[in-house]
């Protein structure tokens, strides 16, 4: 096992990680946060590892720290404690809020993270297509953000994200602020597209039938200080759709869990 | 909800908006065109009326005799006469050469001060404070300063403009900058913008409306340092508009002062209506526009 700090993620990854099937690998990782009512310990002894090419949901109720750990796993932020390590893949997120920029079209804005990530422009145009064609919005690529739907700003954000061509793919919330329908139709969605792109998902969700939905695994949080405090494994047949009994039961099997928790 | 369904969900959403954007037919948008000309126009048209009736009531009461307060019809005619004289357009010339030069030396000083002022924290604590209280300086109080320092020159009229309106142009970049939202940083830094890269493609262009309303502000303030400086700094080779008012002053001729009035208003109200349209277009493309 490589032990690397976040910094060293750019880094190629050691000949070891190569054959080792773990994507990410976190340990002893821990965040304290300096705030006005001193220090506030939001993550502690957080020891994971995702297997390359799973979907794992990470659940807890709010403030345990869920979007804490998806921001040091992105490198948005560096741990207190612990080492994270990614074997050098490229990492893209998605947050609640699709925060597409304004000033610039749908096309704009995934040829913008294509720039980014350092594609010439001159494939831009085709890629861009692709890209849309993915998501399922083929003809949007000349319309501005604030003409898109919640959900249409979503997949132009997943668009986005898939530009950078990352491996693995953090989502905090992402469907949080959609309608049942646009939500189930994200999931189907999310759901083909990390089988067709065989991508690495973390999936940070408060919402236990989302999280059997779509998960292999759901790692259960609990606050105080945040931590892992559970596994579930799913185990059931895709594709899944929310109303089927085997992902109800898991759900109420996690909100047993969730519950519990809250009992003094 | 299978994928087929959503898809087709989403195909929906989007059918609406796409033929809004598409064109109707030739007549159709013209008419539109026309109607919305009349709908946007109107209102300072009814402005226009309303003063210049309200000047007619106060001329025909007798407030003040006609020779010192002439009639609205005069003072039109006279500005008729006006523009139609060579000299006009040689003092227009002067005052126009000076508001470009100024406005434009202050929009380069300004911005340049304004971008380096944002990216050090340092800098932000120590200037930022000093640009705000400049802004609230009426820049007329420099004039005396800038004669002593220049002399009746061209020179003490561009630096007053200068400082009339480099502040508030300075303030529109730094406050956009400060207000671009942290959602939109971080989102952009997971794609990869650093350093320069996050400054050119999400930094500046967030904190784009924000320096355009600063410059509409900094172009008032140029506009007002300017009127002020030509009739503080008289250049007598030098004909402009503040050396006409002053003329017309010298001579009481009310017609011809008022004549001039009108002008440095409406070259003041097209410039800022040039500006506007600009800063409307751009936020109106951000969805940022006004609800009407
Ligand atoms: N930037 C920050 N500064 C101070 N405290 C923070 C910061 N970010 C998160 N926290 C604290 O860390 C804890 C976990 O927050 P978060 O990861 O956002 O929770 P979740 O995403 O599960 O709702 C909370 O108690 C929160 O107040
Ligand atoms: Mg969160």
């Amino acid at each position: 096992m490589r032990l690397g700090t976040a910094g060293a993620r750019g880094r190629m990854p050691a000949p070891e990680a190569t054959t080792e099937r773990a994507a990410i690998s976190l340990r002893g990782v821990g965040k304290d946060f300096r705030g006005a009512a001193g220090e506030c310990v939001a993550l502690d002894g957080v020891d994971l590892d995702i297997d390359a090419g799973d979907f794992v949901c990470l659940l807890g109720q709010s403030g345990c720290g869920k979007s804490t750990l998806l921001n040091l796993i992105a490198g948005l932020d560096s741990p207190s404690r612990g080492s994270i390590d990614v074997g050098g893949r490229r990492v893209g997120m998605m947050f609640q809020d699709a925060n597409l920029f304004p000033w610039l079209t749908v096309r704009g804005n995934i040829e913008l993270a294509l720039r980014l990530s350092g594609v010439p422009a001159r494939e831009f145009g085709p890629r861009v297509e692709e890209l849309l064609e993915t998501v399922r919005l083929p003809r949007a690529a000349s319309m501005r953000p604030h003409e898109l739907s919640g959900g249409m700003r979503q997949r132009v954000a997943l668009a986005r994200t898939l530009a950078q061509d990352c491996s693995i793919l953090l989502m905090d919330e992402p469907f949080a602020a959609l309608d049942a329908i646009t939500r189930d139709a994200m999931h189907d969605e999310t759901e083909r597209i990390w089988l067709e792109r065989e991508l690495t998902i973390v999936f940070v969700t408060h919402n236990v039938r989302e999280s059997a939905r779509l998960g292999n695994r759901v790692l259960v949080m609990a606050p105080d200080p945040g931590r892992i405090d559970s596994e579930l494994r799913i185990g059931l047949q895709r594709p899944r759709r929310m109303e089927d009994p085997g992902v109800a039961d898991r759900a109420a099997e996690l909100h047993r869990r969730l519950s519990e928790r809250n009992e003094p | 909800m299978s994928d087929i369904d959503a898809g087709r969900l989403v195909g929906k959403a989007a059918a609406p908006a796409r033929r809004i954007r598409s064109a109707g037919p030739q007549g159709q948008r013209a008419a539109s065109l026309g109607s919305r000309v009349i709908r946007r126009s109107w209102p300072p048209l009814l402005a226009v009326i309303i003063t210049l009736l309200l000047w007619e009531v106060v001329y025909l009461s007798g407030w003040r005799p006609s020779y010192v307060l002439p009639d609205p019809a005069t003072v039109l005619q006279r500005t008729g006469e006006m523009v139609a004289s060579g000299k006009f357009w040689q003092a227009l010339g002067t005052t126009m050469f000076r508001a470009a030069a100024g406005f434009g030396l202050a929009l380069g000083i300004g911005t340049l001060i304004g971008l380096v002022v944002s990216f050090s924290r340092t800098l932000r604590a120590a200037i930022g404070s000093m640009i705000t209280g400049l802004q609230t300086m009426p820049s007329i109080a420099w004039f005396p300063f800038a004669i002593l320092l220049f002399g009746l020159s061209e020179s003490a009229i561009l630096f007053v403009v200068i400082l009339g309106a480099a502040p508030s142009i300075a303030n529109g970049i730094i406050s956009g900058i400060d207000d671009v939202p942290k959602a939109l940083i971080r989102t952009a830094s997971v794609l990869g913008a650093r350093g320069l890269s996050l400054y050119r493609y999400v930094v500046v262009p967030a904190a784009l409306p924000a320096y355009l309303s600063g410059l509409k502000q900094g172009w008032a303030f140029a506009w007002r340092s300017l009127m002020a400086g030509e009739l503080l700094v008289i250049i007598a080779s030098k004909p402009s508009l503040g050396v006409q008012l002053q003329f017309h002053r010298e001579f009481a001729d009310t017609a011809g002062l008022m004549s001039v009035m009108i002008i440095i208003l409406v070259l003041g109200m097209l410039i800022d209506g040039v500006l506007s349209r600009v800063s409307n277009g751009v936020r109106a493309r951000r969805g940022m526009g006004p609800v009407s």
